[in-house]
């Protein structure tokens, strides 16, 4: 298959750049995704930091609000503890202790759905009725009056006390008077611990001194109180102040903090976008400019392999015109020398019959004046009727040196035109094997005499080889070949020819043919210096020649070879140094294909 | 009617061409004939020819081997060629090997050939024969005594290298004009002429032919560098050379033929009854008038010393050639 430069430099470069622009593509977006990726991160980071830090902030200050207000309440509990405890309270709780909860303590608290403990309502209900007897016990009504009239216009919304049982002796809110709150976190680290808690809630719906107030921020804290005087715990109280205000001023702080991150977040957001549209543009440039880079780089080499093609096409092209010259000289040479060895070999028979013709016509001339008087003579006696002539033969005397000249050997004429008529034969076999050699009036391809065509070359080719070469022609029987004998005739003429040059001084020549089963083959075996090893690879090689520049072209056996193999054949080789050499062209009786019709 | 004046044989490995031969000869001559080499030279051995004539092209022994052979067997026979078609390497080893007298081209004139052979048997049965010459090493020294040796060619080399081989035993003229070298002759006693066959666009083989017409005792030696089969063939017709050095020459074989061409131009002044073996075919009328324009017109271009003398040198050149070959 012929190679097509243009067309696989156009495929494999064409395939070639677009895998780099692919990978180049690939590149590009993964560097851009990585970029965008870490963008991102950045921002999510950076997110994450000012959220937690306005929370952190957030945190802080309703630490230290609920520390203010603790440290408030405990003032305040001293306050009150100093104010109340000894005269109103002390005796109060010490009524109280007389009244026994250990029954309602008892009840059993269950497990809710949401696997909270939780009193049961008859527990409740249990302890509501001791609320009932707090309630009910004398000095109950004095105490109560004297909280509401000190806590009055005070932040304090709410204020109980505790027993060290953790019964609820008294509240601002009366319902909850007698409750249990012996199992409360803030309450066991008051009484058992002497640690105020303290904890900020939220409340809906809140009953305080002067009525139920809504949605407020409170601060519960239980605090210990210390018997006056000593360090001993003798009660709990929780206080409840409102810290909505406060807390309102904490959380509009945060959320400024918090809405000056977002604007922050936006902002760099927004910047992280610029970059990487920038970023992504200036990626889609580059591509673009290596991509014409790129077409610039095929657009040249397309032009140089192009024209690099044109001029392999013209060397070709040089190369067959070269090739086909050389061949065409080589016919002619070959040409020329048989020409000249025909020429030589009509020159022998011509030489010898222009001068036995040359001779034989002087002795014609020569026999005229002879014949004359013989004709005279012969018409002089018809005329006698007698037997006796007289004739004067003075005249005759005179011519008598050219009368002997006529007296010629008829018989050697008559050898001389013999000899001539040998050589009109001689010219003229000499003219049917020029005219079967070159076959020029017959059609090419025909059913050929092979034995007939080898005959004529070698007939033809004795007129070119020295004579002390001897040819010796061995044919078996041969079916008719089909072939182009013509091309055939060149085939043996070369081979015979390279025979006779291997030769040095005298030799022999073997032509034999025979057949063997749909295959004729022909060998032309000589007794020359054969072939040398080194050589023998490279005789078949288009202009391969070991001889002078005059005398080979190296196109003999190439073209043996290429006329034999269109025939379907096969030509071969065998050789020993010093003894000969034997090519063997084989070829089929019948042609599968037509054959190419040139020379 | 002059028959049997001398012996002739023909060999030629076709028998029809000794047999016309032997017609056209046999009412002169005694003549045998040999269709092979080995046939031949037996027949040289038994009887005394006067002239053998063989034809170049045949198997087992060529032409020229034959003659050569004849040459040694009987050095008096004179020897004639016969060729077909024209081998150069052939022609040169005829001249070179067997010392043809003639050559004679295939088909003959058979009005000619009866007297070249006619005269090749006055002259092999009139004249002595020189001894032949021993075969000469290639190292030996040249043996000369003064004699003038021209050299006519294109190339300067060629006269120093010739210088050269002889040394100070011989003389030596150099030149690259025929004016020149006619000039040389007329003035010196040249011994041996060695020319190239053409020099400059002359073709200079018509001043040896026409030198060796009057004057037989110069030995001549042609320088052949692509000359073809004819021109050689009328040398040896019209110029009876001596010795064809085909070129590029190798040193060796340039002194060896110096060697035997001075040694020849010996034999022929010491007995110049032998130049008569080597007597030539009349050169064809008008041959020196046509050598004489070409000389003349090529000689405003050579740098000759006597170009110098101005006009009256062209009349000098004519005199000196006319006196040279005498007149016409
Ligand atoms: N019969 C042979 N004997 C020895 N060598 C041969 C013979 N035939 C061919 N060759 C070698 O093969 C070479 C190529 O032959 P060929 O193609 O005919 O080219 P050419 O004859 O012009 O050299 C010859 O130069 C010669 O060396
Ligand atoms: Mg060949």
């Amino acid at each position: 298959m012929r190679f097509r430069l243009v067309r696989y430099f156009t495929l494999a470069s064409l395939g070639m750049f677009g895998l780099v622009a692919l990978s180049l593509i690939y590149f590009e977006r993964e560097q851009s995704q990585f970029y965008k990726q870490t963008n991102d991160e950045q921002l999510a980071f950076f997110g994450d930091v000012q959220q937690s830090f306005a929370k952190q902030q957030e945190d802080a200050a309703r630490r230290d609000l609920l520390t203010i207000h603790e440290a408030g309440n405990v003032n305040l509990t001293r306050l009150f503890a100093n104010a109340l405890w000894e005269r109103d309270f002390a005796p109060f709780v010490a009524q109280v202790q007389a009244i026994d909860v250990t029954g309602c303590q008892a009840i059993a608290d269950v497990t809710d759905d949401k696997g909270k403990k939780a009193a049961p309502p008859e527990k409740k209900a249990c302890f509501a009725d001791i609320g009932k007897r707090i309630m009910a016990l004398p000095g109950f009504k004095a105490i109560d009056a004297k909280v509401f009239d000190s806590m009055k216009k005070s932040t304090v919304f709410k204020i109980k006390v505790f027993d060290l049982r953790g019964i609820t002796v008294y509240s601002s809110e009366h319902a909850q008077i007698g409750e249990d709150k012996s199992f409360n976190a803030g309450w066991r680290s008051a009484a058992f611990d002497g640690v105020p808690k303290s904890e900020l809630t939220h409340r809906g719906k809140f009953s305080a001194f002067e009525g139920v107030v809504e949605n407020r921020d409170l601060i519960g804290s239980y605090l210990p109180v210390l018997e006056p005087g000593s360090s001993r715990i003798v009660g709990v109280f929780e206080v409840y102040s409102d810290v909505t205000p406060f807390l309102k001023q904490i959380q509009q702080t945060s959320g400024q903090i918090r809405s000056t991150a977002t604007d922050n977040q936006k902002k760099l957001g927004e910047a992280a976008a610029a970059n990487q549209d920038a970023v992504d543009a200036t990626s889609y440039r580059q591509l673009a400019t290596i991509a014409g880079l790129l077409l610039l780089l095929f657009a040249a080499l397309l032009v140089i392999v192009r024209r690099a093609e044109k001029i392999i096409q013209q060397q070709e092209a040089d190369r067959a015109h070269a090739h086909q010259q050389l061949a065409q000289s080589e016919k002619m040479a070959s040409l020329g020398q048989m020409v000249a060895g025909v020429a030589h070999q009509l020159n022998t028979p011509l030489a010898f019959s222009q001068n036995n013709i040359l001779m034989v016509k002087d002795a014609l001339q020569s026999m005229e004046l002879p014949m004359k008087v013989a004709g005279r003579l012969s018409s002089i006696l018809e005329d006698v009727d007698g037997d006796k002539v007289t004739i004067k033969v003075s005249q005759l005397k005179a011519n008598l040196d050219k009368l002997q000249e006529g007296n010629v050997d008829v018989t050697m004429l008559q050898e001389m035109l013999k000899d001539v008529l040998g050589g009109i034969d001689q010219m003229s076999e000499l003219v049917v094997n020029l005219r079967d050699f070159t076959r020029l009036d017959r059609a090419a391809t025909t059913n050929a005499d092979l034995n007939k065509a080898l005959h004529t070359v070698a007939y033809i080719a004795q007129t070119v080889l020295p004579k002390n070469i001897e040819l010796v022609e061995e044919y078996g029987q041969l079916p008719s070949v089909e072939c182009n004998p013509s091309q055939l005739n060149q085939v043996f003429l070369n081979l015979i020819n390279n025979a006779a040059q291997a030769i040095e001084g005298p030799g022999r020549i073997r032509i034999r043919s025979f057949a063997e089963g749909d295959q004729v083959h022909v060998e032309v075996q000589d007794n020359g210096r054969g072939i040398p090893d080194d050589v023998l690879p490279h005789i078949f090689d288009l202009y391969y020649t070991t001889k002078p520049a005059g005398e080979g072209t190296g196109l003999g056996l190439a073209i043996a070879r290429n006329i034999v193999t269109e025939h379907g054949g096969d030509i071969t080789v065998s050789t020993r140094i010093g003894v000969g050499t034997t090519f063997t062209v084989t070829l089929p009786v019948r042609q599968e294909a037509p054959l190419a019709q040139a020379a | 009617m002059t028959r049997l004046a001398g012996k002739v044989l023909c060999v030629d490995d076709e028998p029809g061409i000794v047999r016309s031969l032997q017609w056209l000869l046999q009412k002169q001559f005694e003549v045998f004939t040999a269709t092979s080499g080995a046939e031949a030279l037996e027949l040289v051995k038994q009887h005394d020819f006067d002239v053998v004539i063989s034809d170049q092209r045949m198997p087992v022994m060529t032409g020229v081997e034959v003659l050569r052979e004849v040459r040694k067997l009987s050095p008096r026979t004179m020897r004639i060629l016969l060729t077909g078609y024209s081998d150069m390497q052939a022609i040169v080893r005829s001249v070179n090997e067997s010392e043809v007298f003639r050559f004679i081209n295939k088909p003959w004139n058979i009005s000619e050939l009866p007297k070249v052979v006619a005269q090749a048997i006055t002259i092999a049965k009139t004249q002595p024969v020189e001894t032949p010459a021993a075969e000469i090493p290639e190292d030996a020294p040249i043996i000369a005594n003064g004699e003038r040796i021209l050299v006519i060619d294109d190339d300067p080399e060629m006269g120093r290298a010739v210088a050269d081989l002889v040394g100070a035993s011989a003389k030596v003229s150099y030149t690259r004009n025929l004016a020149d070298a006619v000039g040389i002759l007329n003035n010196e006693d040249v011994s041996v002429i060695i020319s190239e066959t053409r020099v400059g666009t002359i073709d200079a083989t018509r001043l040896v032919r026409l030198m060796k017409s009057k004057h037989p005792e110069i030995v001549t030696v042609m320088l052949t560098g692509e000359s073809d089969a004819d021109t050689i063939t009328t040398l040896i017709n019209q110029g009876q050379i001596y010795r064809f050095v085909p070129k590029p020459i190798r040193t060796g074989y340039l002194k060896l033929v110096l060697q035997s061409a001075l040694r020849k131009h010996g034999a022929l002044v010491s007995d110049p009854a032998l130049t008569f073996r080597h007597a030539v075919e009349t050169t064809s009328a008008g041959a020196m008038e046509s050598l004489i324009s070409d000389v003349e017109r090529a000689a405003p271009q050579a740098e000759t010393a006597a170009a110098a003398k101005g006009g009256g040198f062209m009349a000098s050149l004519g005199a000196g050639f006319r006196r040279l070959f005498g007149a016409g």
